[in-house]
């Protein structure tokens, strides 16, 4: 089991009033799972990516990454791990403007500390796999929106992270560039990349092999086929 | 590798914003071409002092008369005189040149030409002293000097202001108070020194000057030549007593003269050009901290401005520390490369300055060093706020950020 969460809960102090964004999510996946997470906006689904990302912590509850408790983890090691086990995909890409397509997935590298040639490997061999190789010296303006998103998977997948998460990444295409995007997150899966996908369309959905919908910060339904 | 990549990163966010990296950098850029401006001409100036007294060639010391009081009430000058100028010149301890000299003005007049000049009734020796070079003709010996007789020699620009020349007025006779003396020999120029001209002035024998023009055996004051080697103190102490000797002041009494130590006097002024120097670089150092307030305000501005970045660095991996290694080495660039452009209009400053005003240019490199540290300091000083406020913020609330 890669993830394993327990009654997860998540509170915003927002002014006078407390928001609860997550009121108890167990979620436990497993290794090569490709996971869509549904829900109405507001339901909490960013919140538990963040959780599980490593980006944020819970207000309550535990959470076990590859068996291991995050919770008394201190900052430090929370970026190593979201450096190392986690990638990130955005719906709006978040690439660095300024610097070119190879750049911006060699950062994480840089943020591991990994030597400039093996880096330099590593990025073309990612950029490769998004099918971007003859784009590297590109800046993100030089590139389609759909090439933008296809480097952002190439950077969150160039430290080898046991588990990608991806906020809505179609959110910002065309249908057809979003089928290409969806088409590359399947070829991954199939090579035993666990994949958590949050998503608002049903027939993005569909392509993954699990699909749960949570409602007001709770699991309403957890369905694998 | 992630140093090389965060000063790509800072060079990129001072370029895309290099206006107002420039206006940023502004306070930081005359702050430091002030400080090597001021920092410059002090150091030329001192170079220019220490030039002069080299040209003054062997250290000189001066005795002047001074007031004597008996009692605690001033009993008016006791004079310098000729015999005390002897006496010192029989003394052969230190290899000194004795210089007596009085000095005053007359009427010079040459065929129609009338000038007021000063007259300097002086040894041989005392040109040596002052290290005069002549320019044509000759000096006036020791022989014409006891015999009184009526030569002169003129400084450089006295021909000039008698409507002559200097060929011309050779071996002529000139009129001093009405009466006539032959100018044997005129000096080169000299140039003031600043409290004096000696190319106005006028040369005769001492004893031709206190028999014939002036009527006393009083002098004006006595240079005492010495070599560079000589124990000053030592030498004084001598003067003193010999002088005092001869003026008859017992024990206790107090001197009735004084003497300088002009290479002390130049110490003095070289000791406030220093002070003043200081002074001013200070006062353009405090530019460069109100210089460094604003590149912190600017770092906070950019981390506002940045904030989605630092979420999306720090979602990537990135510690605290990287981010904050991040901006501080932005901001020490920026304050570098406003050091660096100061440096480089402050020399020119000073180029300009020294040209104009026929001074030797000299920069010292440390200042260079010093004022582009310095900036580095500022920027790193005042860096180090808003980077560990960048590095503090919340990854997912800045990925939120719009
Ligand atoms: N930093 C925050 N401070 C206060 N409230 C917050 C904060 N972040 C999120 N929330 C609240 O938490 C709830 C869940 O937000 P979240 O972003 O997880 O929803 P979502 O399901 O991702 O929505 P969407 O589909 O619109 O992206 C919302 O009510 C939101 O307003
Ligand atoms: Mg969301």
């Amino acid at each position: 089991m890669i993830i394993k969460t327990e009654n997860l809960v998540k509170e915003y102090e927002a002014g006078s009033q407390t928001v609860k964004a997550l009121s108890g999510i167990d979620l436990s996946v497993e290794k090569g799972e490709f996971i869509s997470i549904m829900g109405p906006s507001g339901s909490g689904k960013t919140t538990l990516m963040n959780i599980i990302g490593c980006l944020d912590t819970p207000t309550r509850g535990t959470y076990h990454l590859n068996g291991k408790s995050v919770s008394d983890l201190s900052e430090d090691e929370l970026a190593n791990i979201r450096n190392k086990e986690i990638g990130f995909v955005f719906q709006s890409f978040h690439l660095l403007a300024r610097n070119s397509a190879l750049d911006n997935v060699m950062l994480p590298l840089r943020y591991a500390g990994s030597n400039k040639s093996e880096a330099l490997i590593r990025s073309n061999e990612a950029l490769d796999q998004v099918g971007l190789s003859d784009r590297s010296t590109h800046t993100p303006a030089e590139l389609s929106g759909g090439q933008q998103q296809r480097v952002a998977i190439a950077r969150a997948l160039v430290n080898k992270p046991s588990i990608l998460f991806a906020d809505e990444p179609t959110g910002n295409l065309d249908s057809k560039t979003g089928e290409d995007v969806m088409n590359i997150f399947k070829e991954l899966n199939s090579n035993g990349q666990t994949i958590i996908l949050i998503t608002h369309e049903d027939s993005i959905a569909k392509q993954s092999n699990r699909i749960i919908t949570i409602m007001d910060g709770l699991i309403k339904s957890d369905i694998k086929d | 590798m992630l140093v090389e990549e965060s000063i790509q990163s800072a060079i990129s966010s001072i370029k895309n914003n290099g206006v107002r990296s420039f206006l940023t950098a502004l306070a930081i850029i005359i702050g430091t071409a002030a400080v090597i401006a001021v920092i410059g001409i002090g150091s030329s100036a001192e170079k220019a002092l220490e030039a002069s007294i080299d040209d003054l060639g062997p250290r000189t010391l001066s005795i002047f008369p001074s007031q004597r009081k008996r009692g605690g009430v001033s009993s008016g000058f006791n004079p310098l005189v000729i015999k005390d100028a002897e006496a010192l010149a029989k003394n052969t301890e230190h290899n000194w040149l004795v210089a007596p000299a009085m000095s005053g003005n007359r009427q010079v007049k040459f065929r129609n030409s009338n000038m007021n000049g000063e007259i300097n009734g002086y040894l041989p020796v005392n040109f040596e002293v002052r290290g005069f070079d002549l320019g044509h003709g000759r000096l006036f010996t020791e022989k014409e000097n006891l015999g009184r007789k009526r030569v002169i020699v003129l400084g450089s620009k006295v021909p000039g202001e008698l409507k002559t020349s200097a060929k011309q007025i050779l071996n002529k006779e000139i009129l001093i108070a009405g009466t006539s003396y032959t100018v044997i020999g005129v000096l080169s120029e000299e140039g003031s020194t600043g409290w004096q001209n000696p190319d106005d002035d006028l040369y005769v024998p001492l004893l031709t000057a206190a028999q014939r023009i002036f009527g006393t055996d009083r002098l004006g004051w006595i240079n005492v030549g010495i070599s560079n080697d000589t124990n000053v103190d030592y030498v004084m102490m001598t003067i003193e007593q010999i002088l005092r000797q001869k003026h008859d002041i017992g024990p206790g009494g107090e001197n009735d003269f004084r003497i300088n130590d002009w290479s002390q006097f130049s110490d003095l002024r070289r000791q406030a050009t220093g002070i003043f120097t200081a002074l001013i670089a200070g006062i353009a150092g405090i530019s460069l901290i109100v210089g460094g307030i604003g590149v912190m305000n600017i770092m906070l501005v950019s981390v506002t401005e940045r904030t989605r970045e630092i979420g999306l660095r720090k979602a990537l991996g990135a510690t605290q520390k990287s981010i904050m290694m991040q901006f501080i080495i932005e901001a020490v660039l920026l304050c570098i490369l406003g050091g660096l452009l100061g440096v480089f209009i402050g020399t020119l400053l000073l180029f300009i300055f020294t040209s104009l005003n026929d001074w030797i240019f000299y920069m010292p490199i440390s200042a260079i060093i010093g004022s582009i540290t310095f900036s580095a300091l500022v920027g790193l000083f005042f860096g180090i706020w808003p980077a560990k406020r960048a590095a503090k913020l919340d990854p997912a609330v800045s990925l939120r950020y719009e």
